[in-house]
């Protein structure tokens, strides 16, 4: 745990309802530059809770984020700024209906960076040819496939030239056959360097590309280590349950 | 000279026409009266602007009002967890007693307030203000109903996928959530329009001259209504026709992304 992490949680508390449901319960996790960090644990254990925490897309009861030097969960900065530098990837995609692909990748840097047109259209196009896509930029996202909406969602997230990406449980609404396609991406981009927080029921691709693993239980996190520590040697009783349940 | 009578007119018609039944004559009368002697189809003319200017008028007033509280309302509620800010709390407390005063009142009552008590109009154009005013209020309040169960309509997804690559929340609404909310809540903003322009015929209390105004005015010169009030409804149902099928445009256009 160095000084120079790129996110710094401590001691995040999420509570709904007073304090009858706490989603998070005193989380503390240091994100360093260029890790790959995933996020595995049953459902309702708060993990997709903390990755919507780190910016701020849920605002904590208690607790501090620190992002790049900066106290995010200071009420008085500007947190729009932040989340210019924290690429976010849904489930649900959730790219805009009504514009085309190069609408959607585009309308943040041009109006948020002050980008021109022709130069995010190019740097849109560039990324669009990596994830395989270039020929749908004029398509609707509704013409598109489920892993094709996501690559395009994690695109649209790269073209703000993020410093993290966050992705929550981006596989979970593919069908079985298209998360192969939006895993290779993923692994293309932790490949790179790109620091990344990943909610995942895929074990397998947190066995191959994270750097570190974390599972959460009940809003805790139980236990985190290098893949081979929690998947050859896991030390809680939860976390061995768990493993037994979900791996194949 | 504001009138002539049947016989003088008949008399001057030309001859294949006297052998025409009665009550064809009668009516081609009552036409001629109502809009060729004197130039009278120009009272219509006159009246339809009136009426064209309070509508356009009345409904850009009335979306302006009614997204303002729709977007009020809805940021209000959509702060869970902790309390909204005071001065959020305010505005929504407003707004509400607004759309309970409006929708509560008769459009007629609320025409006469505004025109007798509270502005009072004495010019034309003072008039047309008020009426652009006063329907414009009316209409705020039912535009932001419709417009606050369009925002609701879009996916809470969109706002947070517009808020995660760090645009504001009038950002988001701006270039995400309005222009899909618009596309949903088209046919309702259509009836609001149809709504609105008819409730026109009701600003000649306030001394405007609308296209009903006129049709009043034409029977009382001629003391004959069948056929001003019947051509007065096929105006309005000519317009409201008309704004139906390029609404009908309007929205297949938008709907060209979703298939």
């Amino acid at each position: 745990m160095s000084d120079n992490a790129l996110i710094k949680v401590n001691d995040l508390c999420k509570y709904y309802k007073g304090e009858q449901i706490k989603a998070l319960d005193g989380v503390s996790i240091d994100i360093e530059k260029g890790e790959v960090v995933v996020i595995i644990g049953p459902s309702g254990s708060g993990k997709s809770t903390l990755l919507r925490s780190l910016n701020l897309l849920e605002f904590p009861t208690k607790g501090s984020i620190v992002f790049d030097g900066t106290e995010i969960t200071d009420p008085k900065i500007n947190i729009n700024i932040h989340r210019q530098k924290m690429g976010m990837v849904f489930q649900h995609f959730n790219l805009f209906p009504h514009m085309t692909i190069m609408k959607n990748l585009t309308i943040a840097p041009i109006k948020l960076l002050g980008m021109k047109k022709e130069d995010a259209q190019a740097k849109a196009l560039e990324l669009l040819e990596r994830v395989g896509l270039a020929d749908r930029a004029n398509a609707y996202p509704s013409q598109l496939s489920g892993g094709q909406k996501q690559r395009i969602a994690i695109v649209r997230a790269l073209c703000m030239e993020p410093q993290v990406m966050l992705f929550d449980e981006p596989t979970s609404a593919l069908d079985p056959e298209m998360v192969g396609e939006v895993l290779d991406v993923m692994k293309e981009l932790a490949h790179q360097g790109m620091t990344m927080a990943v909610v995942t029921h895929e074990m397998g691709f947190a066995k191959e590309v994270a750097t570190r693993v974390v599972f959460m239980d009940e809003g805790k996190i139980l236990e985190q280590g290098t893949p081979e520590q929690i998947f050859n040697n896991p030390q809680s009783d939860r976390l061995k349950d768990f493993l037994a349940k979900v791996l194949i | 000279m504001t009138f002539v009578s049947f016989s003088d007119w008949l008399a001057q018609a030309p001859a294949w026409f006297q052998n025409w039944p009665e009550w064809i004559q009668n009516f081609a009368f009552q036409f001629y009266q109502t809009f060729i002697y004197a130039d009278r189809y120009m009272f219509f003319v006159n009246g339809l602007k009136i009426t064209f200017i309070v509508t356009i008028g009345a409904l850009i007033l009335g979306v302006i009002i009614g997204l303002f509280i729709a977007i009020i309302r809805v940021s209000h509620d959509a702060v869970v967890g902790k309390k909204p800010n005071i001065i959020l709390r305010i505005f929504n407390r407003i707004c509400i007693w607004y759309l309970t005063i409006i929708r509560g009142t008769p459009m007629m009552v609320q025409l006469l307030i505004m025109g007798f008590v509270v502005m009072v109009p004495e010019t034309e154009t003072q008039c047309v203000i008020c009426g652009i005013v006063t329907l414009g209020i009316n209409s705020g309040a039912y535009v932001a109903e419709i417009a606050r169960s369009g925002i609701m309509s879009i996916d809470a997804g969109q706002m947070e996928a517009g808020r995660s690559v760090g645009f504001n929340y009038v950002q988001t609404m701006w270039y995400v959530i309005i222009p899909q909310a618009f596309k949903n809540i088209l046919p309702a903003l259509g009836n609001e329009m149809i709504t609105l322009l008819k409730d026109t015929s009701l600003v000649s209390v306030i001394a405007l001259r609308d296209v009903t105004k006129q049709a009043q005015n034409i029977v009382s010169l001629t003391y004959q209504a069948y056929v001003p009030y019947i051509s007065l409804a096929v105006i309005y149902l000519v317009i409201v026709i008309i704004m139906t099928k390029l609404l009908g445009i309007l929205e297949r256009r938008l709907r060209q992304n979703e298939r």
